[in-house]
């Protein structure tokens, strides 16, 4: 399997590169930065790019957006975003791109050559690989909290229903006798009930779609 | 009055008397003189006039001027004199009162000549006045000068100073003297209108009058001159007009003086009102209308800077002679208190800036206190501001340094391990747990480190804003936590942080102390106010003393003017809010 990496620190991107040279794969380069690995992508053609979420200029999310960029020239190609830490945010927004070949992982698990080599070739084959953390993160809080359904109002459970038929704001408008707006409204109040994490609002819907349907 | 401005009064009193019977016993058909009635009262209004204003003021050169004009003007009167000594020195001294007018309306009201076209008028009056005089009475006889073409006969004596005759060139003399006389008055008019325009408030107060009748005579001087060139159409009015408005002259400086002296009655009011004042602007609204200068500021001398702020705080420099600006020094047992800036009309009116301040000086030194307190507030919030800016600069410093350098050398460490581990020969069993223990330990070094680094500056809150940072924190949190967030952009930076770090800390309290089973987390803004809240159903009972770490909170929520408040009733749950100013 041929991979490319792309992380801004040198002492890593090399030191993955021999560790997965050792586990069999074939490293078609390595990248100081998103633009490099975008490059270095297109140029190679690698069936997985390994991205450092964390890479010049601002340090922030650079990772993710690379991520956007090469599904967008590549979207056979698979991706594995690697971070120091686990946010369920970046995991829902990594999937937001599209769930086929894609990965989030805790950066620390490259020490496990064994579940590193697993994960790459899981990615490169189109799964979904999540870090245990992220998973257990989500998992926790179902079980913190009681059925959230309960803490909606009557209105809201309505409103949520008609989403979960599949319906659009204006026909669950036209179907409630309500305006548009009122049921924007409502349905920003059960995205806050339901504790759904802040990202695109299609996303947030399909979510509380699936806890509605979800919940006993 | 002192002795020697008394002995002013009987001179005065004669020149006047024999002055008015000169004028009365004019010869007839001389229409232009004055008659008797107007002789003594110009006379009389620059000498009562000249002789007040010395008197309260001897510092200024106005009031001998006046004096000495009024003095003038009667000697001018011995023009009308059968007796051919007298009338000489009358010829002569004729027309010497239009150089001290001159001189009185352009030097008021300190009694200095402010320009060189001030001094260049002045200095043109007196050459046209007594040089143009003399020197034509050097050619020209009494007919020629005086009485010679009125009705074909000389009703005057021989001038004593004539040393040539020529009739003829006396004449151009005196043509070329009025002409003079015209331009040098239009010239005048011209100045006295652009000092009124250029002139502030306080400054018009002082010369409306003056320039009003000062302008007024030199208007009537002109007509009349240029009616005397013209042959004397208008026969004798616009004389009598000229010498009414010359009158009016010294009378207009004294009611200008008077007015000054009422308005030391406004300091009665001011001290009514410094009895009452409330707020600096109002001190300073007092003192400008006590001194009648809207343009007035005080400043308060700040000895700890040694400099002189403004009531709001900027501090500004003692107006320099070029300013356009005075100041004048308030100062209470030797130290200076307070600065006031003020128009240059005041000047003037020493007397009662010197009393308003005497007056308002215990007023001043209270605020200068209170101002000093302000500025040292202001100075303290932006400071306190600063440190927290400073502390959240070195937290981002701190955590980019563990990242870059610490985290990766550690996880590249935990890579060679792994290759190691791949690397061992089958049969190395004792090797095995060896490098697995350090793996394991290297594992929790790298959890531990990312722990630190997240509490240090959590990268999330700048990447994806306050929201979903707060949802990773209610996510991690000891206690079940319920987030509410009612926000839909990003604020700035220290208000976010700021927000963040108070939901932290006190979500760890809560863990820590609160032995309650939930903690709810309420985030809401209304556009000028960010409020967060975060409340427990635990013992209660938190305080904010020194060393709690809520004391933290209140010090980094109130350093950006933020409110922290804690309700914390024992056995009622406790509940943590921060108001930040976000707008």
């Amino acid at each position: 399997m041929r991979v490319a990496i792309g992380d801004d620190a040198v002492i890593l991107r090399e030191g993955l590169a021999r560790l997965l040279h050792e586990a069999g794969f074939e490293v078609v380069g390595v990248a100081a930065n998103a633009e490099e690995l975008l490059a270095l992508v297109e140029r190679s053609e690698p069936d997985v790019a390994i991205v450092d979420i964390r890479m010049p200029p601002t340090h922030t999310d650079e990772g993710i957006r690379a991520a956007k960029a090469i599904h967008e020239k590549r979207p056979t190609t698979g991706i594995l975003v690697l971070s120091q830490h686990v946010h369920p945010h970046y995991a829902i927004e990594l999937l937001s791109i599209g769930t086929d070949g894609v990965g989030y992982l805790l950066k620390e698990r490259v020490a496990n050559l064994n579940q590193l080599s697993e994960s790459i070739r899981r990615v490169g084959q189109g799964d979904t690989v999540l870090d245990p953390a992220v998973v257990s993160q989500l998992v926790d809080r179902r079980r913190q909290a009681d059925n959230p359904l309960e803490h909606l109002t009557e209105r809201e459970l309505e409103v949520l229903a008609l989403m979960a038929e599949g319906r659009t704001n204006k026909a669950i408008a036209e179907r409630l006798f309500l305006s548009e707006h009122t049921i924007e409204k409502h349905i920003k109040n059960i995205f806050n009930t339901l504790r759904l994490p802040h990202s695109p609002d299609d996303h947030r819907r399909v979510l509380a779609v699936v806890t509605y349907l979800d919940s006993p | 009055m002192r002795p020697k401005l008394f002995l002013l009064v009987p001179a005065a009193v004669a020149a006047g008397a024999g002055a008015t019977w000169l004028a009365a016993h004019a010869s007839a058909g001389r229409p232009t003189e004055p008659g008797p009635y107007l002789t003594a009262m110009v006379g009389a209004s620059l000498i009562a006039s000249g002789l007040g204003s010395w008197r309260a003021r001897p510092e200024n050169p106005l009031g001998p001027a006046m004096v000495l004009t009024g003095f003038a003007w009667f000697a001018g009167l011995l023009s009308e004199a059968t007796n051919a000594p007298l009338y000489t020195v009358g010829v002569a001294v004729e027309y010497a009162f239009v150089a001290g007018f001159v001189y009185i309306v352009l030097s008021f009201p300190s009694g200095q000549l402010r320009g060189t076209l001030d001094r260049v008028l002045v200095v043109g009056a007196v050459a046209a006045a007594l040089g143009l005089q003399l020197l034509a009475m050097l050619f020209g006889n009494g007919r020629g000068l005086r009485c010679g073409e009125i009705n074909g006969r000389s009703a005057c004596p021989d001038i004593l100073l004539q040393v040539f005759h020529d009739n003829g060139l006396a004449l151009h003399l005196l043509k070329f003297q009025r002409a003079l006389a015209v331009g040098l008055t239009l010239t005048a008019l011209c100045l006295l209108a652009l000092r009124w325009l250029r002139a502030s408030r306080p400054q018009r107060r002082e010369l409306t009058w003056v320039l009003l009748a000062g302008s007024a005579t030199l208007v009537a001087l002109a007509v009349n001159v240029v009616n005397d060139l013209v042959g004397g159409p208008l026969q004798s009015t616009p004389a009598n007009v000229w010498f009414l408005t010359l009158a009016l002259v010294p009378i207009a400086i004294v009611a200008t003086f008077v007015r000054r002296r009422l308005a030391r009655g406004s300091i009665a009011g001011l001290v009514v009102q410094l009895g009452a004042h409330t707020e600096p602007a109002d001190l300073q609204a007092a003192l400008s209308t006590a001194l009648g200068d809207p343009s007035l500021e005080v400043a308060y001398w700040f000895p700890a800077e040694a400099r002189y702020v403004t009531g709001d705080g900027r501090p500004v420099a003692v107006p320099g002679p070029d300013s356009g600006r005075r100041s004048t020094l308030v100062e209470r047992d030797g130290t200076p208190i307070a600065m006031l800036l003020h128009d240059p009309a005041l000047e003037h009116n020493r007397t009662l800036v010197q009393s308003v301040c005497a007056a308002a000086g215990l007023a001043l030194d209270n605020e200068r206190l209170h101002a000093e307190l302000r500025a040292r507030l202001v100075e303290l919030t932006a400071s306190r501001a600063r440190l927290v800016e400073a502390t959240d600069a070195e937290r981002r410093r701190i955590e980019r340094d563990l990242h870059d350098g610490t985290q990766q050398r550690l996880v590249s460490i935990a890579m060679s391990l792994g290759l190691l581990e791949s690397k061992l020969p089958p049969d190395q069993e004792a090797t095995v747990p060896i490098v697995h223990e350090a793996q394991l330990a290297l594992a929790l070094a790298l959890e531990e480190l990312r722990e630190l680094t997240q509490g240090i500056h959590p990268t999330l809150l700048v990447e994806r804003g306050l929201p979903v940072a707060l949802e990773a924190l209610c996510r991690r949190a000891g206690l079940p936590a319920h987030l509410k967030v009612d926000l839909d952009n990003r604020l700035s930076d220290q208000v976010e942080t700021a927000a963040y770090y108070f939901a932290s800390e006190a979500l760890s309290n809560a863990a820590k102390h609160s032995h309650g089973t939930e903690v709810r987390v309420d985030v809401s803004c209304d556009g000028r106010t960010l409020t967060v809240e975060v409340a427990d159903d635990g013992i209660g009972g938190a305080s904010v003393g020194p060393g709690s770490g809520l004391r933290g909170l209140a010090d980094r929520v109130e350093a950006l003017g933020g409110r922290f408040t804690v309700s914390s009733p024992p056995g009622l749950g406790t509940r943590l809010q921060a108001e930040i100013p976000c707008a």
